[in-house]
């Protein structure tokens, strides 16, 4: 029996095989007990339909009654026992599956260098990885045991309606192909209103996210009520979409169910006038005993199930594409790894310096930025000065080894820098970024992120050197104020001089800062040149990227990059 | 379960009728089925009766067949409706929720509003909505239908067969089958609930994890923070593997009871043919009802699974949806512009902390604006600048020292009146998707195409506009499809379409250059010649244009 593939796309069939290959024999194990579980209704119903035929012919049967009841529980309990156990064994091949996947993402996308921007957001792998990849469990739990079902089950089961009755094997024979055909439409249909109703409600929440986000403005504006209307308007629009679009689905499901059901009635219509002697042909033993007519009965729902299984499992292959289709997509993104593993390691020894010689960049449109050769001697404060677009960003990213050069050497504390010595190398750096990200903890556990261990007096000491003191002092919970997406906001120039407060602290002896005045008033900026001068005071080595002249104009030596084509 | 009750009754409320034909008809649909099996099972038995009586032609055979025929027409056509009617009253009742919740956000106080907007709480607000879609589909039309079926099934074989039949399903299928829904109920709430709060700290440490790995990479922190998520993920494992555990052993239950349930009706028919209490017949259709019965819980079987799921959703959509009324202010005592017709806004002594904050921002503030000036506020960031701006448009309130605007106490202006004084352009905006015309037109619903061209060649993007395809050009969500720059020129146009008397500006040039941020300010002045406007600025173009200039210090 032939059932339409969903087409394939984008690579996401041969990623979704890949996902499940690692369990592929348990799911496969799982699929063939679900099929033996349906099989073994036929020796259940046999004996149901045998106690039955026996009350009407008051003859004695095959089994006494009593051990035909017997056999029909012990059956039904092993039925029970064997659906459980498959169904256990799909779910924990499944989690298992998955969570590879996701481990695998979550291990390559952390390891991806930050310098070459990624077409996915953090927040998009995040929900791929946390929320859409769940979307493949049904797949493997409930699609392929359906689909196993859906070969096997009706196929055993014609064969044994033919071998009792051909009219009856006929009637499912005529009904079952044209499900199939049925089956190619609903399933497009389905398909096909599953993706459209999620837009739609994809619409809905982004029309009501961006309503919230304008909340404040709304108010302003004075425009909240006709905000709301309008957004009433809309999700009523959006709700009558919808519906068209599920009608055509529930139409379809309909005629799936319309086929099962005139099929099971014309069994039993046929059945019913063979044994009154009505109909004399259909059977090969004329006429059709009374048992042999229940036990048809029996079967002929059974024979329709796997295809109404494998319909309301339908939609679960496009979902589960769709996402390996994504996760595809997210492999096949150009990148770059950092160098080393981002691992606590002992600090390189030897003097902090650094050496650069006949550097390049390789940019991901395949630019090459060259860079000049410099030293940069222990305890010094460098500048490094050019235009936007010149790599002042990426240079300070290779120097800490976040990036690999495409060409040259870094020699870091006397060594060159590469994967077994920048874990050690980073372990004297601090960074300075034009962005810093706070984790989701309080602000103390973001500040003592780089540093040593809990220390109140250094940290305090840290803080008032990075002018930074008042910032607390202002926040809720002082320290424990938990920052970060969930948490309390900071702004940018705050969220500066803490940074510069986290480098004071962590004691780090060279430290690396990426355009640190960029977009500060003139106080604030201020306040973040003192404070690196403070960490060069006390001996450390400053590398800073800036194109602001008065923090270049401060530091002991200038390296200019030359914007380069 | 409180919670889920009243989201339940909010969209019972909304959509009583509808729900309640898709109730009656969830329970045709089962007792439809339910019959089709039975009355097919005793017609084949009575049909071989009559056969063996050799009395085949006294046999009516056209009314059972022609009921098997009708039961199974009716019930394709009786779930159709059922869907159809099901589905429009849950979408209905979500939309109108959304609505609700949506009014519900707008009535908070301005801080927490400013909080939700960036945060993940808001995603998940979203998420809470679509998943109680399943509170009426999947929970409560088929807990009532199921109820229903069973009840008038059991009435039927009661009349039909024989009491003995439903005695016996009394003391096997319906225990069994409250024993495996109560499982499900009582076991899952709570695996299904650490789930969803290890599947939303696994998502934030992830985030945290790529946001900050450049950081995390320097720090030596990147194989921990790793670790850190992979710690939330075995514990939503876990939850998930006990949540499916405790739905298998339920499914388990359920089949034993059906399993017992089918074999007891199978020696009750025995019995009662064998006593003479009922015909083969009849006592085979007590049997294939049984069958049937099973169909009845199935459904309910999906929505207690996500029950725990939904409860959570259910208390925290509705935990929001009880954001009070906004207090109406105290009456206007007087007409506001007829007191002091020169002093526009005047703050003296103002104080502001932050909530639970130990410091204030600002203490001791002065300042008096009059007509037609222009005041720059500056001072280093985090100084207070816009906190200022934000109690002059009454958004904030202050801690101490008097705000007044028009010579009238903020807090006693009415909101209405007062939104139409005084307009802020705060340091982000917020545009929403749609035509240019419509970003303008949530200003004043009013507006004339020339009076919207007036104010958008006032914040200098007449030709920007223009050349995108004038003002029935469209914005994509968020207003996205204008750079940085752009859009909030955008969202200055609209607030100069408000035509304040005061206009309160933050930061109004960032992030332009020097020659256009001067084009701005002087089409602002040229637009709004006799407003008073205060800026929150800390550039030199702003406090060149500025009548005078008043520092903040912390």
């Amino acid at each position: 029996m032939s059932i339409t593939e969903t087409e394939e796309h984008d690579g996401a069939s041969e990623r979704l095989r890949r996902l499940r290959r690692p369990v592929h024999g348990r799911l496969n194990a799982a699929s063939a007990l679900s099929v033996v579980s349906a099989l073994l209704w036929i020796p259940q119903a046999a004996c149901a339909a045998q106690i039955l035929a026996m009350l009407v012919t008051r003859e004695p049967g095959f089994l006494g009654v009593w051990s035909a009841v017997g056999l029909f529980l012990a059956i039904g309990i092993t039925r029970a026992a064997v659906t459980s156990y498959a169904e256990g064994l799909a779910f924990a091949a499944a989690d298992e599956a998955i969570a590879e996947a996701r481990g695998a993402l979550v291990a390559a996308e952390s390891r991806k260098s930050a310098v070459v921007a990624g077409a996915f957001s953090s927040a998009e792998i995040a929900s791929l990885a946390a929320d859409k990849l769940s979307a493949v469990t049904p797949y493997l739990t409930r699609y392929a045991p359906a689909m196993a079902r859906t070969r096997a089950v009706p196929l055993v089961l014609l064969i044994v309606a033919f071998s009792i009755s051909w009219a009856v094997g006929l009637v499912l024979l005529v009904s079952g192909p044209l499900i199939p055909v049925f089956m190619a439409l609903v399933g497009l249909a389905a398909r096909d209103a599953s993706e459209r109703q999620m837009q739609e409600i994809g619409g809905m929440n982004a029309l009501l996210l961006e309503r919230i986000r304008a909340l404040a403005d709304l108010r302003l504006l004075d425009a909240t009520r006709r905000a709301v209307a309008d957004f009433d308007q809309a999700a009523d629009r959006l709700r009558r979409q919808t519906m068209e679009v599920l009608r055509i689905a529930f139409l379809s499901s309909a005629v799936l169910e319309l086929f099962s059901a005139i099929g099971v009635a014309l069994v039993a219509v046929y059945v019913g006038f063979a044994l009154i002697g009505e109909f004399s042909f259909g059977a090969y033993a004329t006429p059709l005993t009374v048992s042999q007519g229940i036990f048809l009965l029996l079967l002929a729902p059974d024979f329709f199930q796997p295809l109404r299984d494998l319909a309301a499992a339908w939609h679960d292959k496009a979902a589960a594409l769709a996402v390996a289709g994504e996760i595809a997509a997210v492999e096949r993104e150009y990148a770059l790894g950092i160098v080393g593993d981002g691992k606590p390691a002992t600090p390189l020894t030897g003097p902090a310096t650094v050496d650069v010689g006949a550097l390049a960049w390789r940019t991901p449109s395949d630019r090459t930025i060259r860079f000049p050769d410099f030293h940069v001697g222990a305890g010094s404060a460098v500048a490094i000065t050019g235009q936007s677009g010149s790599g002042k960003t990426t240079l300070l990213s290779l120097l800490a080894g976040l990036a690999p050069a495409a060409e040259g050497h870094i020699g870091v504390a006397g060594q060159p820098l590469d994967a077994t010595s920048a874990d050690a190398w980073r372990a004297r750096l601090t960074w300075i970024g034009q962005m810093p990200h706070f984790v989701n903890a309080s602000l103390r556990a973001n500040l003592l992120l780089a540093g040593p261990e809990r220390d109140d007096a250094r940290l305090e000491r840290a803080l008032a050197g990075a002018s930074a003191s008042g910032i607390v002092q202002a926040l809720p919970r002082g320290l424990d104020t938990r920052i970060g997406e969930t948490g309390y906001g900071v702004s940018g120039g705050e969220a500066r001089r803490l940074t510069v407060a986290r480098a004071l602290y962590s004691g780090a002896d060279i430290v690396l800062a990426d355009e640190p005045t960029a977009d500060l008033d003139d106080e604030t900026a201020d306040a973040v040149i003192d404070g690196l001068l403070a960490i060069a005071a006390r001996g450390a080595t400053l590398i800073v990227a800036t194109h602001d002249m008065r923090l270049a104009r401060r530091m002991d030596q200038t390296i200019a990059l030359e914007a380069t084509s | 379960m409180i919670a889920l009750l009243q989201i339940a009754r909010r969209i019972w409320s909304l959509e009583w009728w509808s729900l309640l034909r898709g109730m009656a008809l969830s329970a045709t649909v089962l007792l439809a089925g339910i019959g089709l099996l039975g009355l097919s099972g005793w017609f084949i038995t009575a049909a071989g009766v009559a056969g063996l009586a050799g009395a085949g032609i006294l046999f009516d055979v056209f009314r059972p067949s022609a009921g098997v025929r009708f039961l199974a027409l009716g019930r394709t056509a009786a779930r159709y409706g059922e869907r159809m009617l099901t589905h429009d009253a849950t979408l209905r009742g979500l939309a109108r929720l959304r609505v609700q919740l949506l009014a519900a956000l707008a009535r908070l106080p301005a801080p927490r509003q400013s909080a939700l907007r960036a945060s993940e709480q808001l995603n998940r607000l979203t998420l809470d909505v679509d998943a109680l879609d399943g509170i009426a589909l999947r929970l409560f039309i088929p807990v009532v239908a199921g109820t229903l079926a069973i009840a008038i099934a059991f009435a039927a074989l009661w009349y039909l067969v024989d009491p003995a039949i439903v005695v016996w399903l009394s003391a096997s299928f319906l225990p069994g089958a409250s024993i495996a829904l109560a499982l499900v109920l009582a076991r899952a709430r709570r695996p299904s609930r650490s789930a969803q709060l290890a599947l939303n700290a696994f998502r934030m440490r992830l985030v945290d994890l790529l946001h900050a790995r450049s950081e995390l990479a320097v720090f030596g922190r990147l194989a921990a923070q790793r670790e850190h998520v992979h710690t939330a993920e075995e514990r939503m494992r876990a939850a998930m593997r006990r949540n499916d555990r405790i739905e298998r052993t339920g499914g388990f239950v359920l089949s034993l009871a059906e399993t017992i349930a089918a074999a007891g009706a199978l020696v009750t028919a025995v019995w009662l043919t064998r006593s003479g209490r009922s015909d083969p017949a009849l006592a085979a259709l007590g049997f294939f009802a049984t069958l049937a019965l099973a169909e009845t819980i199935v459904p309910l079987r999906r929505g207690l699974s996500e029950y725990g799921k939904m409860a959570d959703a259910a208390r925290r959509v509705a935990r929001m949806l009880q954001t009070p009324e906004l207090p109406s202010r105290a009456s206007v005592e007087n007409p506001p512009g007829q007191i002091d017709t020169g002093t526009v806004l005047s703050l003296r002594g103002i104080g502001f902390r932050h909530q639970g904050a130990a410091s204030p921002v600002i203490s001791g503030f002065d300042l008096v604006l009059r007509q037609g000036e222009i005041c720059a506020l500056t001072g280093s960031s985090g100084s207070g600048k816009s906190t200022i701006l934000h109690i002059a448009a009454g958004v904030l309130i202050p801690e101490s020292g008097s705000a007044e605007l028009n010579g009238l106490p903020i807090g006693r202006w009415d909101e209405k009146e007062l939104r139409e004084t005084v307009t802020l352009l705060p340091q982000r905006s917020a545009l929403l998707s749609g035509t240019i015309r419509d970003a303008l037109r949530l200003a004043n619903p009013d507006i004339t195409d020339a009076d919207a061209w007036e104010a958008l060649a006032a914040a200098g993007l007449d030709m920007v506009i223009s050349q995108r395809g004038g003002l029935e050009s469209r914005l994509g969500e968020s207003g996205s499809g204008l750079s940085g720059g752009e859009s909030r020129r955008l969202a200055l146009a609209r607030v100069l379409l408000r035509r304040p008397r005061l206009l309160l500006l933050d930061e109004p040039t960032e992030g332009l250059d020097r020659a256009t941020a001067e084009t701005v300010l002087a089409g602002v002045r040229r637009f709004l010649p006799d407003s008073a406007i205060l800026i929150a600025s800390h550039r030199q173009v702003e406090q060149a244009f500025a009548n005078r200039t008043v520092r903040l210090r912390r």
